[in-house]
């Protein structure tokens, strides 16, 4: 009586659950072999945090794609000096306690050498962690935090920081639009107005508003009080009118792409006025189809690469092995993040390359030839890359855009280094 | 073996309550301890360090997960309140022994009793509306602790003090009991252990005494309890208190993983999840946190290894296949609440009682 149908079918399925994790003796679970090693030659393993089903999903499924491929590419080109790189991958939904135990499995399962991350939040958890593990972590988040070698030594990122960015974005509006724009010719007699739209929750919206607000009183704006909308937003119109009293000029949207389109949106329907400055995560692509005519006109966003298909060195690589591995995703769905997701693996291939030759691949050797980097050039509109033991700030080339016809158009490239030679120094880690 | 025999009475309320009746029950705990102190975090790691390691990485994951869903239980399952912002308290806990830390430069080990007390009466404030309402408009109130503690003021004033900017990063060597710092496996695991069997020690030792039975009496029927002599809203502002304190603990125990801690580790999903593992585990039982923290932390992992398994052979279905991992987890707490709907520990329970029967049915 007791072994009923249920209880067994219950057990069964437990026992399945549980039963898969206790096997110790099966092979290192999660590694995706792009193509079989050629023999004699070796094998790096690496690790990849991908959120595809998280709120920041909506820029994460199409930097995955772009990791996926520039591994698959690499290694059909020969790999890092011969030994081919195997991917082990997951989707950790943006939840840190599954990102820690990802990494915790890749680390003590599949030994890989180097983690591509994803996020800001459990990039900066994990930090302390990879240093102690040394094992350096390439990640998708731009945090200036990060770029402090004194406080993540393992930590790097093949773009400018979100910091250096924002900074960027603000002076490039405040040199080729307040200063020039026939608008504000009257007005030169008051300071500029300043608000922030960012998740006041999140930590990769916030990275750079310490920096952000610093600049503005740099540069001699006004800064509003900051306005919280979430990464999820749907609905910014209460934001929208508590911001329209402080009458700003400029506004910056320090989340993704689906809630910048979201306050976009709205700003334009209440007649907020104002223009806009949108960070990289929040301004690709998919910005003018969500937003439509919002996103045109005075809305200038970040590129910490070109576009995709965008002419530039590398791009044709890019789309080549886009069009080869995922024949199923159209050209016109793809983003700029598959591009930034070249980045970051054309930059930790370059640094594999130089370990490799220095005989030791390892974390380590890794992060040390990392820093070895002098303006390493890989192409695709990225800053040239430089890492220092003290700053891992890759560079100061930062590419400011706005689309047109809902097509993105290269406004500047500024050098904040160039611009700000004294304070530049004085930027690193915040 | 695990009762006493036939035709042995007990004759008082203690005796009868007492824990661990007869040899074989002091065996069996000797052997859990053996296994929980010495065969896991020591013994495995001569096997292979790093799978030792990483089931340490995991089993610190349950401890937080216990730690977390322990206060739940305590309102949900034994004191009949319905609770949907537990992750508030825990919250609260992370940072107050985060900024004691950073801010006042206390050591951890004062931290931490500090995280409980601040938990356990931020928690009894958003309990006093538990005075007036229950059922659903209960969770109302209790949604409200979520989103004014998390949403609100830690965001928006406490993430800010020091001028950290939102994520508060620990610096390694931050978090140390004396001299020992608290950064391997081992020590966080050493350290959730004490506090885990700490708190149920504490829980289960409360269930049987005066309070834990005005507890039940309140759960099963308020106005009867109060008829009894129940102060029912000091027994239920006290459940409060003993919930937040341990989410409190959960808290500032789980910084020693985190390294650095911003309010989205503490959002209205992870309330819910902790609902979600009383559920799973069982209502009104201590079994039923373990065995759902244990489901919450666990199945997730290796429903990823299984998913992982298949990306070799399927490689461009690797987008497509993330998603479906979540419907495989979902699909599990179906088919538990549909096959288990008292919770794993009903079936712990069955399976021991068949043990203890066995070779008859009955």
């Amino acid at each position: 009586m007791f072994f009923k149908r249920n209880w067994l079918l219950t057990m069964a399925i437990l026992m399945l659950l549980l039963g898969v994790i206790t096997c110790t003796g099966t092979p290192a679970p999660g590694q995706a072999t792009t193509a079989a090693p050629a023999p004699g030659a070796g094998e790096i393993k690496i690790g990849a945090l991908y959120d595809l089903t998280g709120p920041t999903s909506d820029v994460g499924k199409d930097y995955a794609l772009g990791i996926q491929e520039a591994i698959k590419c690499l290694n059909e080109a020969g790999g890092v000096n011969g030994k081919l790189i195997k991917l082990a991958q997951a989707d950790y939904g943006y939840r840190v306690p599954e990102a820690l135990t990802t990494y915790k499995r890749y680390r003590d399962f599949d030994k890989i050498i180097a983690l591509l991350g994803w996020g800001t939040g459990d990039t900066a958890a994990l930090s302390p962690t990879v240093a102690n593990d040394k094992i350096p972590d390439i990640s998708a988040s731009y945090s200036g935090e990060l770029s402090n070698p004194a406080k993540a030594p393992y930590n790097f990122y093949a773009a400018t920081d979100y910091s250096t960015n924002a900074r960027a974005a603000l002076t490039t509006w405040y040199d080729e639009v307040w200063k020039k724009d026939p608008r504000f010719a009257s007005e030169q007699g008051r300071k500029p107005r300043f608000e922030l739209f960012y998740s006041f929750a999140t930590p990769y919206s916030t990275a750079p508003i310490k920096a952000l607000k610093e600049q503005a009183e740099l540069l001699g704006f006004e800064v509003g009080k900051g306005q919280d909308v979430s990464l999820t937003a749907l609905d910014t119109k209460s934001q929208v009118l508590a911001a329209k009293d402080f009458k700003p000029d400029l506004v910056w949207h320090g989340n993704t792409t689906g809630s910048v389109a979201t306050a976009l949106k709205d700003a334009k329907a209440l007649g907020l006025g104002a223009d806009h400055i949108v960070n990289n995560w929040g301004f690709d692509e998919n910005l003018p189809r969500l937003a439509g005519e919002a996103a045109e006109g005075n809305v200038y966003g970040i590129g910490v690469t070109a576009f995709y298909g965008e002419s530039v060195p590398g791009m044709d690589k890019v789309i080549e092995c886009a069009k080869k591995y995922n024949p199923s995703v159209p050209q016109e769905a793809r983003l700029i993040r598959t591009v930034q997701a070249w980045a970051n693996v054309l930059a930790l291939a370059e640094a594999l390359k130089r370990a490799d030759k220095a005989g030791s691949l390892s974390g380590t050797g890794v992060k040390d030839a990392f820093e070895t980097f002098q303006n390493v050039d890989v192409g695709l509109g990225v800053t040239p890359l430089s890492y220092t033991a003290s700053d891992h700030r890759p560079g100061s080339l930062v590419r400011v855009y706005k689309f047109q016809g809902g097509k993105p158009v290269l406004v500047k490239t500024i050098d904040m280094k160039e611009r700000f030679p004294n304070e530049w120094g004085k930027w690193v880690g915040y | 073996m695990m009762r006493l025999p036939a035709g042995i009475y007990h004759e008082t309320y203690r005796q009868d309550q007492q824990w661990w009746q007869t040899r074989f029950v002091w065996a069996r705990m000797l052997f859990l301890f053996l296994l929980l102190f010495v065969v896991l975090p020591l013994g495995l790691p001569m096997l292979d360090a790093s799978i030792g390691r990483y089931v340490l990485g995991l089993a610190n994951l349950v401890g937080y997960f216990i730690l977390g869903a322990l206060g739940v239980q305590l309102l949900i399952g034994y004191t009949g309140q319905i609770t949907l912002g537990h992750a508030a308290f825990i919250a609260v806990g992370a940072y107050v022994s985060a900024l004691g830390m950073l801010q006042f430069g206390l050591p951890y080990p004062v931290t931490l009793p500090l995280a409980a007390i601040a938990s356990g009466l931020w928690s009894v404030l958003f309990g006093l509306p538990s005075a007036r309402v229950k059922g659903y408009y209960l969770i109302m109130t209790t949604m409200t602790a979520q989103f004014v503690t998390v949403g609100f003021i830690i965001t928006q004033y406490v993430a800010q003090v020091g001028g950290r900017g939102v994520a508060f990063s620990l610096p390694p060597g931050t978090i140390t009991f004396g001299p020992f710092p608290v950064e391997s496996e081992l020590s966080k695991y050493y350290l959730m252990l004490v506090l885990v069997i700490g708190a149920l020690v504490v829980v289960a030792n409360l269930l049987r005494t005066r309070v834990g039975r005005a507890w039940v009496a309140i759960r099963d029927n308020d106005i009867a309890a109060e008829v009894l002599g129940v102060n029912v809203v000091r027994y239920k502002l006290l459940a409060y208190f003993v919930a937040g304190a341990l989410g409190g603990i959960a808290g500032a125990y789980w910084l020693t993983s985190l390294s650095a801690v911003s309010p989205e580790h503490f959002e209205f999903a992870l309330s819910l999840e902790l609902v979600g593992m009383i559920l799973i585990g069982g209502v009104g039982s201590l079994y039923g946190v373990v065995f759902g923290a244990l489901f919450w932390a666990l199945v997730p992992e290796a429903i990823q290894f299984g998913v992982a398994g298949l990306y070799p052979f399927f490689p461009e279905l690797f987008g497509k296949l993330s998603p479906l991992r979540l419907v495989a987890f979902g699909l599990a707490i179906i088919l538990f609440l549909l096959y288990e709907p008292k919770g794993l520990a009903y079936r712990w329970w069955q399976i021991k009682n068949y043990i203890h029967l066995w070779p008859f049915s009955y």
